[in-house]
């Protein structure tokens, strides 16, 4: 049984350094009764709405996007039995190819931890404020 | 009372500048200072259904009631990830 007083470890990060998917995959810590960690990255494509570009720059109201992703993290803690979140969002010029977001979401199930990442990501893309230009 | 305004993202560009204030009398609402500011940014006004406007770090109606030291965020549709 969920227990939603149980505290859920959270990790923000907005940057515009590069994102070290293999540092943070290293760094993962779950406790022994978790059995799920879905990952997600975020990838620049070469192409924006038909358009052929280089990179994108993303711009961003950073603490407001900090209080908006905590609010997030908050309802994720109310919805699911998620032992831990972590998030990183790049902020900058991040060219094609490289990655411009990486969330991880442990929980004892697959089921909540797909359920949440792919929540997250989607009211990320509705309330947390971030932009992005398309670079030529 | 006066309020402080910031543009985020293109509409910093649309307004052609980052950061704006008006003085309002009391009890005026968004809604209020969104009418001084489509009077003197027209660029803004054609965005008005798409803007996002936040008090703080918070999201707030047009009908929210300012008072002196708001800071006001006005931002086009976020686009993260």
């Amino acid at each position: 049984m969920w227990n939603a007083e149980c505290e859920m470890k959270r990790e923000l990060k907005i940057t515009t350094e590069p994102i070290d998917e293999r540092a943070l995959v290293a760094s993962r810590r779950m406790s022994a009764g978790m059995g799920a960690a879905a990952c997600f990255t975020g990838v620049v494509r070469s192409d924006e709405e038909g358009q052929s570009i280089s990179a994108i720059e993303y711009t961003a109201f950073p603490q407001m996007a900090e209080h908006q992703f905590n609010l997030l993290f908050d309802e994720i803690a109310k919805r699911w039995p998620i032992e831990s979140v972590r998030l990183v969002h790049r902020l900058g010029v991040v060219k094609v190819n490289e990655p411009s977001l990486w969330v991880e979401v442990v929980a004892p199930h697959r089921g909540e931890a797909f359920a949440a990442c792919q929540w997250l990501i989607d009211e990320m893309k509705r309330v947390v404020p971030i932009w992005k230009k398309p670079l030529p | 009372m006066r309020i402080a305004i910031q543009f985020y993202s293109y509409f910093a560009d649309l307004a052609g500048c980052a950061e704006a204030s008006e003085d309002l009398p009391a009890t005026a609402t968004i809604g209020d200072l969104m009418h001084r500011l489509h009077a003197r940014f027209p660029k803004l006004a054609a965005m008005d259904k798409s803007t996002l406007i936040a008090v703080g770090v918070e999201y707030r109606p047009r009908g929210y009631v300012l008072k002196e030291g708001d800071e006001v965020s006005l931002f086009p549709p976020v686009q993260g990830g």
